[in-house]
């Protein structure tokens, strides 16, 4: 039956290239997307990031202590406590936090004799959130001096040293794999949902199910299509990013092509669950629709997830193209390699497999109504 | 025609909920036959077409076709059939061909057999002049055409077609009466419902009269008029003001009054046809239109529910 497949495939890719109103939603908007939150967002924002501390200090009179907990109590800083600096690099590299505070050994004694170092790594990957917490972390230690030594301004120095395996990173470069991310969430799922919905609105379903197609093949078909529109997305997206915007980026398609596909397959999946559940077309549509564009805030893919507040971000690691949008980032900002990606590839698998399990029942039982 | 069977349905039932759309239905349909299903909307036509595709479950009976059985074969049944129903299924930003394409891969034709059958339905139904047109494009005749054309491409054997002329103008439904007749001269067995005395009458073999999701009676239509349809009667129309005169004039006959006609029913019309005439000419009635009517198959259904076929149930 690979014959239906494709040719319900086929269908679908033509009828998706005649119909004006599909591509924009699929191409042009996100291309819009993007050149409004590059205005939008290229500026500073309240945020909350995780970093880390390792305090080589442990003096007896808690000053180091005391340090973690300020910086714990910014608001705008989450601390988590490294025993050393490696393990904190390590951590960093994994982008499970954006900086890491090295106290050095005497620390407090050095304190007390008026001239100290602190070292300070930031995670280069988003200048943004570097920079404000480069900020945030130096405006912390000249206040705590100031009510330490009110008369002594500049007693610490912080050495900043910016970490980016990979290279240097502009808004741009930022966003551009952020924006690669879009087609996987918004025209995945809207041409998923669309594709069924469509079929039912017509009534072409009718004629399909006549035939002697077997529902999951209809569907494979469908995914296939899906697939390919998804893709001619993220190429037309990637082209245009290149020419508009320049970015320096790592393309490196062996690894960004099964993130991209195991994303997609995330999107057309919970497409395929809206479309079954929906009670009539345009309902189904315009969840399709509302879903996407309110996801899209929690996965992290035009802003850093930092910005989010804390229960945002929670609530950002259950949606599955949050890891495929930080995949992307680390592929073409970090250079990540096929082991840093094992967290967000099997992620992304087995959700797409849960997700497109309860899809292909969902879907087994409305067609069969 | 042919004796061999090619779909049998014996004791068909069907419920939404509380009400029974199909109740105890059986019949069968030979091989070469057009067989019609006629009824008012309502009567349960469309339900039993989709169950007899496949498109919905059914709760008893059993439905063989083409020597397959429904529910455990029920791809190899899907196969042997095309089914077209009342709307037009094709993909408007399509062309025709390409529609067909899409249709010959539901089917998994060869590209070999997709052109042979590509070249039949430009023959036999007239599609070839519009084959690289978009479906938008077409007027709602070409339209039906190459819809019945799409759900016959993988050349099966049995047709199905759900009220194939409704909204047609007389002229298009004409010619879609002889695209329908082809299709039997090609060999097909032709299923279809419709609620059209004339449709039925004209094109079908044989026809089953459905009425609140039974059969009511089924035969050939001239037979079901013989022995239902009851007598034919002369029709007389006389200008409005003279209609009492007329009836008393005719009092000796067995009339009836209806739709400002006046209907004389008898065994042999012809015999008293120039004595009636000449009864309301001497008495000076000025007539309008005076004609033998054959009992039509809306005379059957009336006959057997009391009600039009127009009437929705």
């Amino acid at each position: 039956m690979t014959n239906s497949i494709i040719g319900i495939a086929v269908k679908d890719i033509k009828t998706f290239f005649r119909e004006r109103g599909t591509i924009f939603w699929t191409i042009a908007f996100p291309v819009m997307i993007l050149l409004l939150f590059t205005a939008i967002f290229g500026r500073e924002i309240p945020f909350n990031a995780n970093i880390g501390v390792v305090d080589y200090d442990n003096d007896p009179d808690g000053i180091s202590a005391s340090i973690v907990n300020g910086l714990n109590s910014t608001g705008f800083l989450t601390v988590k406590n490294f025993t050393d600096e490696i393990e904190a690099l390590r951590e960093l590299n994994a982008t499970n936090i954006r900086a890491v505070v090295i106290i050095p050994q005497n620390f407090s004694q050095n304190l007390y004799a008026g001239k100290t170092n602190v070292s300070l790594i930031l995670d280069g990957t988003n200048p943004d959130v570097a920079r404000l917490i480069d900020d945030g972390v130096k405006t912390f230690f000249t206040e705590y001096y100031k009510q330490f030594k009110p008369s002594y301004t500049e007693p610490i120095t912080i050495n900043t040293e910016i970490s980016v395996v990979g290279q240097q990173v502009g808004y741009k470069e930022n966003i551009v794999p952020g924006m690669l991310t879009y087609p996987l969430l918004f025209s995945s799922m809207v041409v998923s949902t669309g594709a069924i919905v469509f079929e039912r609105e017509k009534g072409t379903l009718k004629k399909i199910r006549a035939s002697p197609i077997r529902p999951i093949n209809m569907l494979f078909g469908k995914t296939l299509a899906a697939l390919v529109q998804t893709a001619i997305s993220i190429i037309v997206m990637a082209v245009l990013a290149v020419f508009l915007l320049g970015p320096k980026l790592n393309w490196n398609v062996p690894l960004l092509a099964p993130i991209m596909f195991l994303g997609s397959m995330n999107g057309i999946a919970l497409g395929l669950i809206i479309s079954c559940i929906g009670r009539a077309p345009q309902e189904a549509s315009n969840a399709a629709t509302t879903i996407a564009v309110v996801l899209q805030f929690f996965t992290g893919m035009y802003f850093p997830i930092e910005y989010l507040p804390t229960y945002m971000q929670q609530i950002g690691r259950f949606i599955p193209v949050t890891y495929a949008a930080q995949a992307l980032r680390d592929i073409m900002i970090r250079n990540a390699t096929l082991n840093d990606l094992l967290l967000p590839i099997t992620t992304l698998t087995v959700s797409a497999a849960i997700l497109y399990g309860v899809g292909v029942l969902l879907y087994k039982r409305w067609v069969e109504k | 025609m042919s004796q061999k069977v090619i779909i049998e349905v014996e004791g068909l039932v069907k419920h939404y909920g509380e009400v029974k759309a199909v109740d105890g239905v059986s019949f069968a349909v030979e091989e070469g036959e057009i067989f019609g299903l006629l009824g008012p909307n309502g009567a349960g036509k469309t339900t039993l077409m989709e169950i007899l595709c496949g498109l919905r479950r059914f709760d008893r009976g059993k439905v063989s076709i083409h020597g397959f059985d429904l529910v455990k074969d029920s791809l190899k049944v899907r196969a042997s059939i095309g089914f077209c129903p009342q709307e037009t299924l094709l993909y408007d930003l399509l062309n025709v061909r390409e529609n067909f394409a899409f249709s010959a891969s539901l089917y998994s034709l060869s590209s070999k057999k997709f052109k042979e059958r590509v070249e039949f339905s430009s023959k036999a139904l007239g599609v070839g002049e519009f084959l690289n047109r978009r479906v938008q494009q077409l007027s709602g005749g070409m339209k039906r055409r190459a819809n019945l054309a799409a759900s016959i491409i993988h050349d099966p054997p049995i047709v199905i077609l759900d009220e194939p002329t409704v909204g047609f103008d007389p002229n298009v439904k004409r010619e879609f009466w002889e695209l329908i007749k082809n299709l039997k001269g090609y060999g097909k067995t032709v299923l279809l419902s419709t609620h059209d005395m004339y449709e039925a009458d004209e094109i079908c073999d044989r026809v089953a009269i459905m009425d609140k999701g039974k059969i009511v009676a089924f035969d050939e239509p001239y037979i079901l008029k013989k022995t239902i349809g009851g007598e034919p009667s002369i029709h007389i129309r006389v200008k409005d003001s003279q209609t009492k005169k007329a009836l008393s004039i005719l009092e000796e006959y067995k009339t009836i009054s209806r739709d400002d006609e006046i209907r004389i029913p008898a065994k042999n019309p012809w015999e008293i046809m120039t004595e009636v005439s000449n009864k309301l000419v001497s008495q000076k009635v000025l007539i309008e239109k005076i004609e033998i009517v054959e009992p039509t198959l809306e005379d059957v259904f009336i006959k057997l529910t009391g009600r039009k076929l127009t009437e929705e149930l």
